[in-house]
């Protein structure tokens, strides 16, 4: 549990800061500038923080919303994401943000209103177009939501807004937010999913991929929108099996009807990103498969992941429907 | 105590007056290598240092930069600035790791990492490095005349896990600072020694993964002692190694290598093989 708190002077005695503090009552609490004195400096070692994360507080000035990279999407025209946190509860080996960031402490940016400003501003400004708004990918925000609440102040948000869609991605199983409202038909929750056996060597800290899946049904029985993420594809020795078993588990509990989409993402980095990850694992397998392109991006060959694309897209052609096939990308 | 010849192990301790060094520099054995500029003392069966800086952020700057240079200090090596301070918010004797660092003279503040002060029990608070000895104690925490100092190189030459300010309270408001000895200092010291010694335990804990971290993989000095391998082409060696040990752990890669190959045939010959 997080034993210190980082807080900014200038939102240190707001609502929201003062109801995430009051849920630590034996953590320090530190008054800071700004939250780039703790989260920013080089020097920092992410694995050695990563075993004792503190919490930061701060608020967020700028980039509220920000454009999905290009190729990401689950159908519509405009797709955004927006991060009211950095770094995440779980320990995922391949987890990028731990070759993005220098720190692994949480930063959460408590100006929620700021966030929903301007995403209602995006709204507005695109109205006549189809829009996706991601959450969770900077984070897991589920998992975070007995702290922030988040997921609490945004479904009724994104609820006055019936077009457009609202995904959180998670792999978290807490399920008492979506017990607390009522089902909302833009809001895909979309769960993070690889083959069991690989989960339990890469997915440190989060639910297993079963207890996932039983969480996954638990929703979609009480009416809420599921979203089923392959992304990144692992590979490994026996793949085809390891993924054919889990479309036929996840398949086998939930019908395809709650089913909102499908997406698939290869696994992808940048040089800089997977030098630091090779540090940190030098044992894993998984990443001894991954090479270097022309463009200094890290991935398995092409050929690889070709291969694990077509194989999977086949699959689970055989429990859904292509046309709610996405990439990741 | 540190067991003999521990590998990785290197720890570097910056502290302002003889009478507070006393207890640590027994504690570990050291003995003096140095008297000028700065008297430095030395573990003989480990890599552990000690430096006596004087008085003052500019002296505990130099003494810092001083003892990196003439120590040879690896980016993993523990660095601990230790000594006594005043405060309103303690008791006399008690010891504190300090959670915040401000100056008198500067904006920047600093902060170190709360990895260090994982399950120790022991109190933390703010620190106000000054430039004179502080008698009025107007704001909470606790007050020296080194910390910041000592920080601001620090911070440079190592990973922030692995740097701490602990200080002992050896002064409150009323204190009478002449009686302040260098007796009475070494007994506040001798009473937290074995709090000392934890703290010093997570750090070496720390130490010990950025270590395993930064290690080379197997087969690398071999290799690199049997080619000539440019800088870039080590770093690509490095990583091919590491992969190489995470999918082939039975295979020597050194049999891979014909008497002939060039460096890059070398990396050809990894790549191909990892590719499989």
């Amino acid at each position: 549990m997080v034993d210190t708190i980082y807080a900014e002077d200038e939102i240190i005695d707001t609502k929201k800061a003062q109801e995430i503090i009051s849920k630590f009552r034996h953590a320090k609490v530190t008054s800071i500038k700004r939250f780039g004195e703790i989260f920013n400096p080089s020097n920092q070692n992410f694995r050695i923080q990563k075993t004792n994360p503190a919490l930061i507080l701060a608020k967020k000035q700028k980039g509220f919303v920000l454009d999905a990279p290009k190729g990401f999407g689950i159908g519509d025209q405009n797709n955004y994401y927006f991060s009211h946190m950095y770094n995440c509860l779980y320990d995922c080996s391949y987890c990028f943000l731990q070759g993005m960031y220098n720190s692994a402490n949480y930063l959460v940016f408590v100006n929620f209103h700021d966030y929903q400003s301007e995403i209602e501003k995006t709204i507005k400004k695109h109205k006549e177009k189809k829009m996706t708004f991601f959450t969770g990918y900077d984070c897991d925000s589920l998992a975070m939501e007995p702290i922030t609440n988040f997921i609490n102040d945004f479904v009724p948000f994104f609820s006055r807004y019936k077009k457009v869609l609202f995904e959180i991605r998670t792999k978290s199983i807490n399920n008492t937010v979506f017990r607390t409202h009522d089902p909302l038909a833009n809001c895909i929750v979309a769960y993070s999913l690889m083959p069991e056996a690989l989960a339990q060597i890469l997915d440190k800290k989060a639910p297993s991929v079963s207890a996932r899946i039983k969480n996954m049904k638990y929703l979609a029985n009480k009416g809420w929108r599921i979203g089923l993420r392959f992304d990144p594809l692992i590979y490994c020795s026996n793949w085809k099996a390891q993924y054919s078993e889990l479309f036929a588990n996840i398949f086998n509990e939930i019908k395809e009807e709650n089913i909102h989409s499908i997406s698939l993402g290869s696994l992808r980095f940048p040089k800089s990103f997977f030098n630091k990850l090779l540090q940190y694992y030098p044992n894993s397998e998984e990443l001894s498969f991954l090479r270097s392109n022309d463009k200094g991006i890290i991935s398995y060959d092409q050929s690889i992941e070709n291969e694990m694309n077509e194989y999977c897209r086949s699959e689970l052609m055989k429990y859904s429907d292509a046309r709610k096939f996405f990439s990741c990308g | 105590m540190i067991e003999k010849n521990l590998e990785g192990v290197s720890v570097r301790w910056v502290i302002a007056l003889k009478g507070e060094a006393e207890e640590i520099i027994k504690n570990y054995a050291m003995k003096r290598v140095a008297t000028t500029p700065f008297p430095v003392y030395k573990n003989k069966d480990f890599d552990m240092w000690l430096i006596l800086s004087g008085i003052g952020q500019l002296n505990a700057v130099a003494a810092t930069t001083y003892l990196y240079v003439k120590s040879d200090a690896s980016y993993n090596t523990i660095w601990i600035n230790f000594g006594i301070v005043g405060s309103r918010n303690f008791k006399v004797g008690e010891l504190i790791q300090i959670d915040k660092i401000t100056s008198s003279d500067f904006q920047d503040n600093y902060y170190p990492s709360p990895s260090a002060f994982k399950n120790n029990n022991i109190e933390r608070c703010n620190l106000i490095t000054v430039n004179k000895p502080e008698k009025l104690f107007e704001n909470d925490g606790v007050y020296d005349m080194e910390a910041y100092g000592f920080f601001s190189f620090a911070k440079k030459i190592a990973p922030h896990e692995l740097i701490s300010v602990l200080k002992i309270i050896s002064d409150i408001p009323g204190t009478d600072l002449s009686e302040i000895d260098k007796h009475s200092v070494e007994i506040l010291v001798s009473k937290q020694i074995q709090l000392i010694e934890k703290v010093l335990k997570n750090l070496l804990s720390s130490q010990k993964i950025i270590f395993l971290q930064l290690k080379d993989p197997k087969y690398f000095d071999e290799i690199c002692l049997q080619k000539k391998f440019t800088f870039s082409q080590k770093v690509t060696l490095r990583k091919y190694l590491t992969q190489w040990q995470a999918r082939f752990p039975q295979r020597n890669p050194l049999e891979e290598i014909g008497q002939r190959m060039t460096a890059s045939q070398i990396l050809k010959k990894f790549s191909d093989n990892l590719m499989r």
